[in-house]
């Protein structure tokens, strides 16, 4: 699953000694000549007369060493790479989107890698990983309501987590060697009802991070036990509060619930909640057709669109004959029976009122903190 | 001779003559870390390595070395140097046993190797958490090969054979993945011993410890009617003086008996000293929301690091099935009014919950089984069942 992650573990903690990188701009200029030569330039890497190039992700074959100093980018060249990639590549328009995303996700797997080798500290990691997993929840949302091609919505799910996961291990390290003492003051500090100061916020959202692990993983009871073991000013903080209330109610099959909880999210935990809204309208369906099973008795379409979120009637009713549940009029007639349990995912339409009040701009999405 | 003041020459050679007569559970005492030539002082020599090689016979020496030089670590409070001690002595364990063609005598000394390492190994992360759980996934690391060496031992008749050993490791494998929180480790583990001849076979004690922790991890896949299943093995053949076990068994059956419809009678919870439970038990009898977020809140540390958390929040859906059928036998009638649930509902503390939400919640009943009948969207009633309208929990799983 996180192979970056394992190997980190496996072959990187054990030796102190690093490799520290020597390369100053985006990309070697080994790749720069290479790629001019065998006309390897990507149409993103290419602003009007300047070509900016970016080193590209390649997998570490046997006879190629990819752990020579000049090939590596140190700490402050990942950072501004990091940030122009998706400050600025992200908002180029003559290309698609999906193109966009894969030059974008390539080279972003190039920085993890020119991470791992050189071994960065975890300070450093959180704080280039934080923008990629926002990159990865933020795409995922995205691209999920059009079926696009050359999207791998698996695809992205993975590097997502192998993301949050490598980041939440640094967390835990972090905690490891400085917090002891500080939780057992801040244990100390909560009793007395001071509000103390925020402690997670060092240029990274960590509880952003930790909602997005729970709301990406909705289906996963490890990060319900991850939050559980939390501190009590930790979890009683009201974003990471409300995740956990969104999961528990998932827990119980009340859509009700999370539906009505979604407008209080901000941006990107409402991006990762999206992109969980078809599996969760499909349950909720099969619960209804269960519950409201009858040959006489019918639902009015509306209501419908309103327990589920759905955008509109329209919608709806597509999304109700998709799973093979009848409508008659205005009216949606239940029957258990009926239900296509092995029809494939609906994707249904995204655009409602909640997103319009969202800042879903890329400039806003890749900085905010909530 | 006596073991507490004998010289290290005479542990050496009767470590050895056991050894030479293969009598495996006598050797195995006498290289365990809870057998009582600890106390003999006369083994800590302050240069055992040479004191031993030369003096005792080979792979032995190795054996005898690692095992004093724990020891010493141990007496000395280096935790961490104990626990590099102890993994030389699995090691040279692992050598052993290879040697050893067609006959398993020498399982005992394994069995005690394995489990002075994890108890050496937990103390050396308690000594050095800036290490987080690194020693004990070396730990894990030693086991396995422990367990590489057995499961790979085709050849040896059924009385020989050291597969027999697996389960013994498999369980200190599953104790380590349990503390260290990585349980997606223990998978092929389970998979191993259940897939394996000798599954009945194994010793009881052992059977039982697997149960436990099979049980625990079915529990946290939220497969409720496995974890009843070996959870209650575990219990009714666990030994009835090892009452700090049967209480460790109860903390996770009982709330999964509970989830499965059966409620644990109270003289049972007052004697495993359980009745954090007991609160609860009548809070979802009653249907008492509010009283269940009492007691969650109450008990909070305990749910928690006992990881029943989860399932104690589960256990609100049956408070709300109970809720309902409490409503339903005062209507005494098959057609309810949705306002009267929500009505229930919010009486209970659940003070935000509206028509649309009551709704959904009956239909998760609905879909469950748990209640019988469907509702009326434009009556707002739900039209239960005439016979058998709420079926026992127990029924249906």
């Amino acid at each position: 699953m996180s192979s970056y992650f394992d190997y980190f573990c496996t072959h990187i903690e054990k030796n102190s000694d690093t490799i520290r990188g020597t390369c100053n701009s985006m990309c070697p200029d080994e790749e720069v000549i290479l790629r001019e030569r065998e006309d390897l330039v990507h149409v993103l890497e290419v602003l009007g007369p300047i070509r900016k190039y970016v080193k590209s992700y390649s997998r570490s074959a046997a006879d190629t060493n990819i752990a020579k100093p000049n090939l590596l980018r140190p700490y402050s060249v990942l950072i501004d790479t990091l940030h122009y990639l998706l400050l600025e590549v992200t908002k180029r328009k003559e290309v698609s989107s999906v193109m966009v995303y894969d030059f974008v996700n390539d080279r972003l797997r190039a920085i993890r890698q020119d991470m791992t080798i050189q071994r960065l500290p975890p300070e450093q990691c959180v704080k280039l990983l934080e923008p990629m997993i926002r990159f990865y929840v933020y795409y995922g949302y995205k691209f999920s309501n059009l079926s696009t091609k050359g999207f791998d919505s698996d695809l992205n799910k993975k590097y997502l987590l192998e993301c949050i996961k490598w980041f939440l291990s640094c967390i835990d390290t972090m905690d490891l060697s400085t917090n002891r003492n500080i939780d057992l003051l801040s244990d100390f500090i909560s009793n007395l009802n001071i509000k103390n100061v925020r402690r997670y916020r060092l240029g990274y959202d960590r509880v952003l991070m930790e909602c997005l692990y729970i709301l990406c993983n909705l289906d996963d009871v490890h990060p319900l036990y991850r939050y559980l073991n939390f501190s009590k000013d930790l979890k009683s903080d009201p974003r990471l509060n409300l995740a956990f209330k969104i999961a528990i109610a998932n827990m119980k099959g009340n859509y009700i619930k999370i539906f009505k909880s979604m407008k209080t999210l901000c941006p990107l935990s409402y991006c990762a909640l999206c992109t969980y809204m078809p599996v969760l309208q499909r349950k909720a369906l099969l619960t209804l057709a269960h519950a409201y099973n009858s040959k006489k008795f019918v639902v009015p379409i509306e209501v419908i669109t309103r327990w589920l979120r759905l955008s509109s009637n329209r919608d709806t009713i597509k999304v109700c004959s998709h799973y093979g549940i009848k409508t008659e009029g205005n009216n949606i007639l239940f029957n258990k029976g009926e239900f296509k349990t092995d029809a494939f995912l609906h994707q249904t339409s995204l655009e409602d009122d909640t997103m319009k009040h969202l800042d879903l701009s890329v400039d806003n999405i890749f900085t905010y903190s909530s | 001779m006596s073991m507490i003041t004998g010289t290290l020459n005479q542990y050496i050679q009767c470590v050895e003559r056991m050894y030479r007569t293969g009598q495996g559970n006598i050797l195995s005492r006498l290289l365990s870390l809870r057998d009582e030539h600890v106390y003999n002082r006369n083994l800590l020599s302050s240069d055992i390595a040479t004191l031993v090689t030369g003096n005792c016979v080979a792979p032995l020496d190795e054996l005898v070395i690692a095992h004093l030089s724990c020891l010493k670590a141990l007496y000395a409070s280096d935790y961490i140097e104990a626990y590099d001690h102890q993994s030389i002595c699995v090691a040279s364990v692992v050598k052993l046993l290879q040697g050893q063609k067609e006959e398993n005598w020498c399982l005992p000394v394994m069995y005690a190797a394995c489990l002075d390492l994890r108890l050496v190994a937990q103390k050396a992360e308690a000594s050095s958490p800036q290490n987080g759980s690194k020693i004990m996934e070396k730990a894990a690391e030693s086991l396995l090969a422990c367990f590489r060496v057995c499961a790979a031992d085709n050849r040896a008749s059924d009385v020989d054979t050291k597969k027999i050993g697996m389960l013994c490791l498999v369980n200190q494998l599953l104790k380590v993945y349990f503390r260290i929180n990585k349980l997606h480790l223990c998978k092929p583990l389970i998979r191993a011993i259940d897939s394996s001849p000798f599954k009945d076979q194994f010793p009881l004690a052992q059977q039982i410890t697997y149960r436990y922790f099979v049980g625990r991890k079915a529990m946290f896949d939220s497969d409720y009617r496995l974890a009843d299943e070996y959870l209650s093995f575990a219990f009714e053949n666990c030994h009835r003086r090892s009452i700090r076990n049967k209480r460790l068994i109860l903390t996770y059956l009982v709330p999964v008996k509970m989830l499965l419809g059966f409620m644990p009678a109270k003289y049972l919870l007052e004697k495993y000293d359980l009745l954090q439970f007991w609160d609860l038990i009548s809070a979802v009898k009653n249907g008492d929301l509010r009283g269940i977020d009492m007691v969650m809140e109450e008990h909070e540390k305990f749910f928690i690091t006992a990881g029943i958390y989860l399932i104690v929040e589960k256990l609100k859906i049956t408070a709300y099935r109970n809720l309902f059928r409490k409503v339903y036998l005062a209507e005494n009638s098959h057609q309810i009014d949705i306002a009267s649930f929500e009505a229930a509902l919010q009486i209970m503390g659940q003070e935000d919950v509206d028509s649309d939400e009551t709704q959904c919640i009956v239909a998760n009943l609905i879909y469950d089984g748990k209640i019988k009948g469907y509702i009326s969207y434009q009556h707002k009633k739900v039209v239960v069942s005439k016979q058998n309208a709420f079926p026992p929990l127990s029924s249906l799983y």
